[in-house]
């Protein structure tokens, strides 16, 4: 199915968050699915913490037990994972990035 | 256990919702009398208790600690915590953590969800709830005098970054296959995780890795007897996950038709019974809870270069043989003389079939028979005393 960027003629509801689409808003559009917002449209990635990247979910080797809208979301890419010290990197990332954690 | 050796000493040591441990110190940071009590939610294992208990010791509180069976009953409440409420000087500096708090409605709560809300309305010291879920209707009233922070499990690459550092510490080492059904099995729940792979790592895996679940009755039981070490026997009937009934009638059936002595089968037997009691008992009070004894029972079976193995039927393959066969034929004979003789089937082959047989031997009767009939009276005839 390919998804085609309109601008709104009609209100319409994102199937994906539910909310309105008004009309003259930007949306992607499939026949038969309905409309969404381009954000919504996005696909989903978690961060990678360490690096600030993506962390490459959909080439993740555990990308089909993984929902991306459930989990905390900041995670750990390929990259860095592979790391010595990945971990130690993740701490000291953590750290910095909320400092508040590291009383 | 590496649960309890690796539980994180300071809440920077915790893995995974960074922004929500953000929020949970900020709150503790900010905290003074009249301030909303904290609500954790989140699913089992991701650090609900952990995070509590790690904010008492770095914030120096005294944590008093209560489940929900502590906050059922409105009495039981007010003695634990009205003394803890009204002069918290004298106890040092007190803070309350309520575990489970989703489990306190019910038939069970006498009074003491309400005794706890008026609690939290006018808090004098910090209080954390936790609980599993928080859709309940009966929770809103909960939601709506706490702040709320939800803990989401963690994604399982964040799992495999601190396992990967559990095993370096303890120089374990497990197979990426096992690895990653560790993690995955784990759905973000890390204290399962962590127990799953310790117990992979102390050897509740054969030196094979061979997985059991995949493998049908028939092998486990075999595996089971044919296993080197009490250990391995474990594993092998711990991992064969199916009906209970259906566990121990295949261990019947493989015992009661192998060719172990008499005295091996006079030892064994009981412990089936035992297993066959405990599942009556389960079925009749729907305690499920004690299933977990079964599998223990079960391993009394186990010994060492065992020659038991697995039979689908209960009993031996002559015997059987001869029920198929003969009884097919011995059932069309009995079809044909209840005609002849004007009476049922089931009269002629219980109270006529033995008397005409013992005629037949002694030769003081002759029937004339189909040919096809011949070699089967002999094999019975033969049987008669």
């Amino acid at each position: 199915m390919s998804w085609r960027k309109i601008s709104m003629k009609f209100p319409g509801k994102c199937i994906v968050c539910n909310k309105k689409l008004e009309v003259n808003e930007i949306g992607l559009w499939a026949k038969g699915e309905g409309v969404k917002h381009e954000k919504c449209g996005e696909v989903k990635e978690l961060k990678c913490i360490v690096c600030g990247n993506r962390a490459g979910c959909p080439k993740c080797e555990f990308s089909s037990d993984c929902d991306l809208n459930l989990v905390s979301q900041l995670c750990i890419c390929k990259n860095c994972l592979e790391k010595t010290n990945s971990f130690e990197s993740y701490q000291n990332s953590t750290k910095k990035k909320f400092p508040l954690i590291n009383i | 256990m590496w649960s309890e050796k690796y539980r994180p000493q300071k809440i920077a040591d915790m893995v995974g919702n960074e922004d929500a441990r953000t929020k949970f110190v900020e709150w503790f940071g900010k905290w003074k009398k009249g301030t909303k009590p904290l609500l954790l939610v989140g699913p089992p294992g991701i650090g609900k208790t952990t995070l509590a208990n790690l904010a008492a010791k770095q914030f120096q509180y005294d944590m008093i600690s209560l489940n929900a069976s502590d906050v059922r009953n409105k009495k039981r409440i007010q003695e634990i915590l009205n003394p803890v409420l009204g002069s918290s000087s004298l106890l040092g500096r007190p803070m309350i953590f309520v575990d489970e708090v989703d489990g306190i409605y019910g038939r069970a709560d006498y009074g003491g969800a309400e005794a706890l809300i008026q609690i939290l309305k006018e808090p004098t010291i910090p209080i954390i709830l936790a609980a599993n879920i928080e859709v309940s209707t009966k929770m809103k009233s909960i939601k709506k005098a706490v702040k709320t922070i939800h803990l989401r499990p963690l994604p399982p690459r964040l799992l495999q970054l601190y396992l990967k550092k559990i095993l370096q510490n303890e120089n374990a080492k497990l197979s990426p296959g096992n690895l990653i059904k560790i993690v995955t099995g784990s759905r973000g729940d890390l204290r399962s995780m962590i127990n799953s792979a310790q117990a992979f790592v102390t050897g509740f895996e054969p030196a094979t890795e061979k997985s059991f679940e995949s493998m049908d009755i028939e092998s486990v039981v075999n595996a089971f007897f044919k296993a080197n070490s009490e250990d391995e026997a474990r594993m092998v009937l711990y991992s064969l996950r199916i009906d209970p009934r259906e566990k121990i009638n295949a261990f019947y059936s493989s015992i009661v038709t192998s060719s172990i002595t008499k005295e091996q089968m006079t030892k064994i037997l009981p412990i089936l019974s035992e297993a066959d009691l405990l599942y009556g008992k389960i079925m009749k009070t729907q305690e499920w809870r004690l299933l977990r004894y079964l599998d223990e029972i079960l391993m009394k079976l186990y010994q060492k270069n065992s020659t038991i193995r697995y039979s689908q039927y209960n009993l031996s393959w002559p015997l059987l043989n001869r029920l198929r066969w003969d009884g097919k034929s011995i059932k069309r004979f009995a079809s044909i003389m209840a005609k002849k003789m004007h009476i049922s089937k089931s009269t002629f082959s219980t109270f006529y079939f033995p008397y005409i047989l013992l005629c037949m031997k002694n030769k003081s009767l002759e029937l004339e028979l189909e040919e096809s009939f011949e070699d089967i009276l002999e094999k019975e005839m033969k049987l008669l005393k």
